[in-house]
């Protein structure tokens, strides 16, 4: 293999260094007017009026639009519970309330930015306010207040696992381990705030230019809630700051359109551009889920893990967004990779006024893993027993049943993963089992006040849509040229969030091929010229876009040996089929694809300031194959310092559905400063058999084990299990001193 | 408001405009002399995405108005290279891959290039410092500071 395997400087890296690349922000068109928003500023309450004929009055002002200029007045990406805009006068039930703080309500558009920003201030809104749930236990409760009383229950979503018999099983085991994890909220935080630009392209579609992760989704909301054909609509990505799943669900791209397309029925034809300012960004788009997980697992003296029983219960916020699916994975990944002869769990998804929460690199799978993970720890603890032996009793292997009753597709790899992680991280392994390193392989910290530790984890995360969610990934190529290939094209939706999609789709095209990389030409990211990708999450592009760039150059190749010029080869990838979960045991075929990772990290605490400070940090991650090892490599660097500020720094504060951290001041992400102090990447090859050249997905997988591995190396250091972060010094310290209390 | 005719050095190009009292330097850049190198992130000094260099130093362009720019001598991303080619920064970052979403790259390389004109030869822990203004989200800082060191030794 020529391509595949090799690293390829990164396709976009010239415009990127040079400053020459476009994000939404930087696209300037002729004649273009500036869209602002007016959010609900208030957690939870009805609308009782709305008048904007002041605004709309005032020069300067081209248009103010509401509830009532919208068609079809719901969007969502998997249920369409949430109004375009909120306020009286559309045909939507309860579209008249707002129920967290960043729902948008009204949107001016005007000959500058300032001017619409003054029109905003003279919208009225008489708004009744209704009591605030923010408390998913208390949601939950019978008698709370319904956030969507046409829906008579705060559950919007719920799961069960029945698998043996857990009470059973727990009167035989030898140990037993019980803990409450709860886990926080995370801001995405991707530096380039949402902005994009609304307008009539020369064919009179309704087109958005924006940053987003799937631009056929895109186009398919836009469309319902316009009331248009999905063809009369079009998307189109320029360069996207940053994405992290923060980007999988609306917020400009609907109310874009709605304003260039009201603007042209009333005969006005310019450009709409909007940018969100920081504040607006971290009010307005959804946030990983909080998690309340009760575990309770049961394990024989030998080790071996008989049952488990989970409670999960997900702060859903206002709005389903993705939570339906977040919840299926943490399902599933609650009982981590391991196989469990006797497993219960129930799951729920619930209304609160809280900012939604949704998708975010992992997907449900970062806390899932929190418990796993700290459940695994602990047994080894209690039993004496190392925390690789333990593992390594447990995981799951070819052919071993998941908790939800099915194998693992072939390809299991999470103990050879496991293993090598722990060998690069100084474990011993003899007759009497594994070993981690002793205490003076981790150094000495300068001042005896300073506590070192070390830790591991390990994470099974899927690779693509799960549980039923239909799947499938298209690619197009043009052949051009006479007796040889003077070029080819790929046409192909992959959203370029950062991650190196774009490099990797031509290094996978030239390799199917067999051409040069520079030979391929890419037309990308564009409803109009592009068939639908699927999104840029679930660690899939790669998978999915191989498959179907495989599929699409034999095709191509066939057509250029049967003399057709240019020769096109369109080709659909569709993933083996995946099911839902049985409502009343769970059973199910949730993935068709997973991803292997473990991690040990070593830290230092300060016991006088409560400082946590991340040593060294070895990523073993099992990619299948590394299409491009370097930019592997930049995506577990990336996802272990992501998941470090998880972990230790990022705090989101908000209270009473008011949020106190909407600034990057005050929201604290790791800066360089705040990096271990070495990440090493492992990367393992273990093929995926139906991957492309056997490759896997791996934008998530790093972060999943990286949290729990740190509350051990913090309980190996000081004494203290901590089953809830962030591990700011204050909660560190806090719990510092309480176990110094008699 | 009262506007200021102010004359600055962007990029080796003596440029004129007439700004008001509270238009940040960021502005003027990308929206008068449409040069959009520079990113706003935050306008606040948050993020550091807007960094350029004014008369030697870095600074966030978001933070300076204008009119404190009058007669200063600016350089933004866009001036980093020349017909010679790329900077030395430049061709370290796309070397190793210390871009990704690339929001950040333009400050990120700015605050570099005013670092290595005063500290040729850097330590680690300089480069840390020297960067530690500047946010990103998605590399994990590992192949930026990478970046730094390769264009310390050649450049």
């Amino acid at each position: 293999m020529t391509h595949v395997g090799k690293s390829e400087k990164r396709v976009d890296a010239l415009g990127k260094v040079t400053g020459e690349t476009q994000f939404p922000g930087d696209i300037n068109m002729p004649n273009q007017a500036y869209m602002k928003i007016l959010f609900a500023g208030r957690p939870h309450a009805s609308i009782r009026r709305l008048d904007s004929s002041a605004a709309e009055a005032m020069s300067g002002v081209l248009a103010v639009f509401t509830a009532k200029d919208v068609p079809v007045n719901e969007y969502g990406l998997i249920m369409p519970d949430q109004p375009v805009l909120c306020g009286p006068g559309s045909a939507k039930q309860y579209a008249d309330r707002v129920r967290f703080i960043g729902d948008q309500v009204a949107v001016v558009v005007a000959e500058s930015e300032a001017i619409a920003a003054q029109a905003l201030e003279r919208i009225e809104v008489e708004f009744e306010d209704l009591p605030v749930a923010q408390d998913a236990l208390e949601s939950m409760a019978e008698g709370a207040v319904l956030l969507h009383p046409d829906r008579g229950s705060n559950i919007f979503c719920q799961y069960r696992i029945r698998k043996g018999d857990v009470e059973e099983a727990f009167a035989q085991a030898d140990v037993m381990v019980e803990s409450e994890y709860r886990t926080p909220p995370q801001e995405h935080a991707y530096l380039q705030p949402e902005a994009g630009l609304g307008y009539i392209d020369d064919e009179g579609r309704v087109t958005v230019n924006v940053a987003g992760q799937w631009t056929h989704e895109d186009q398919e909301q836009i469309a319902h809630a316009l009331g248009l054909p999905v063809e009369q609509v079009r998307v189109v990505y320029s360069a996207i700051g940053g994405a992290f799943g923060g980007r999988e669900d609306m917020s400009v791209q609907i109310v874009l359109a709605l304003a260039a397309w009201r603007l042209h029925q009333r005969g006005i034809d310019r450009p709409v551009k909007v940018i969100w300012s920081r504040e607006e960004s971290i009010l307005g788009h959804h946030k990983r889920h909080r998690y309340v997980i009760r575990s309770k697992w049961g394990a024989t003296k030998e080790g071996k893990v008989v049952a488990a029983e989970c409670e999960v219960i997900q702060d859903g916020g206002a709005y389903a967004y993705t939570s339906t699916k977040v919840l299926g994975n943490s399902t599933l990944m609650c009982t981590g990779p391991y196989e469990i002869p006797n497993v219960k769990v129930d799951a729920y998804s619930v209304y609160t006024n809280h900012i939604p929460g949704g998708a975010f690199r992992g997907f449900g799978g970062p806390q899932g893993a929190f418990a796993a993970e700290g459940q695994m720890n602990k047994l080894a603890e209690k039993l004496g027993m190392d925390a690789v032996e333990i593992r390594l009793k447990n995981v799951l292997t070819e052919g071993a049943l998941l908790s939800v009753g099915t194998p693992l597709p072939e390809g299991v790899s999470i103990g050879k993963v496991v293993e090598e992680c722990a060998v690069r991280s100084g474990w011993k392994r003899s007759g009497r089992g594994w070993k981690k390193p002793a205490r003076k392989r981790l150094g000495s910290p300068e001042e005896d006040h300073l506590r070192r530790g070390i830790g591991i984890a390990c994470a099974f995360k899927n690779v693509g849509f799960s549980f039923g969610a239909p799947e499938q990934n298209t690619a197009i190529i043009e052949l051009h040229g006479k007796e040889r290939i003077e070029e080819a094209v790929l046409r192909h939706a992959a959203a370029e969030v950062g991650q190196g999609a774009h490099t990797v789709l031509a290094q996978m095209a030239a390799e199917a091929l067999d051409l040069p990389i520079t030979k391929i030409r890419l037309v990308v990211s564009d409803t109009a010229v592009t068939h639908d990708s699927g999104s840029s999450s679930a660690s899939r592009m790669t998978f999915m876009a191989g498959n179907a760039i495989r599929g699409a150059a034999e095709s191509a190749m066939e057509k250029w040996h049967a003399e057709e010029r240019p020769a096109v080869g369109i080709y659909q990838y569709r993933p083996p089929p995946t099911t839902p979960l049985d409502p009343k045991t769970g059973k199910s075929e949730p993935n068709f694809s997973y991803g292997y990772v473990a991690e040990t990290v070593s830290v230092e605490v300060d016991t006088e300031t409560g400082h946590v400070r991340l040593l060294d940090v070895i990523c073993a991650d099992d990619v299948g194959r590394a299409v491009n090892p370097q930019l592997v490599q930049g995506q577990i660097e990336g996802a272990v310092v992501q998941a470090a500020g998880y972990a230790l720094m990022e705090d989101f504060q908000e209270q009473g559905g008011e949020v106190r951290t909407v600034r990057l001041s005050t929201y604290l992400i790791p800066t360089v400063r705040d990096i271990p102090e070495r990440v090493e990447s492992v990367i393992l090859e273990y093929p995926d058999p139906i991957g492309p050249w056997g490759a896997r997905g791996m934008g998530e997988m790093p972060y999943l084990p990286l949290t729990p591995a740190v509350a051990a190396a913090v309980r190996d250091a000081v004494g203290i299990w901590f089953d809830t972060f962030p591990l700011t010094p204050e909660r560190v310290l806090n719990a510092l001193k309480e176990s110094e209390t008699p | 408001m009262a506007t200021h005719k102010i004359s600055l050095t962007v990029n080796g190009v003596l440029e004129q405009a007439e700004v008001p009292s509270n238009m940040v330097l960021l502005t003027l850049l990308r929206e008068r002399l449409g040069l959009t190198g520079a990113k706003n992130g935050c306008a606040a000094g948050e993020c550091g995405a807007c960094t350029v260099i004014m008369d030697g130093e870095p600074v966030n362009s978001c933070l300076v108005l204008a009119v404190e720019a009058d007669g200063s001598e600016i350089v933004t991303v866009e001036g980093l290279s020349s017909e010679s080619g790329l900077d030395p920064l430049q061709e370290a970052m796309i070397e190793v891959s210390g871009t990704q979403c690339g929001f950040c790259t333009p400050g990120v390389l700015i605050s570099a290039r005013a670092f290595l004109d005063r500290t040729p030869s850097p330590s680690e822990d300089e480069i840390k410092e020297a960067l530690r203004g500047n946010l990103c989200r998605c590399t994990g800082y590992v192949r930026i500071v990478e970046s730094v060191k390769i264009a310390a030794k050649g450049g």
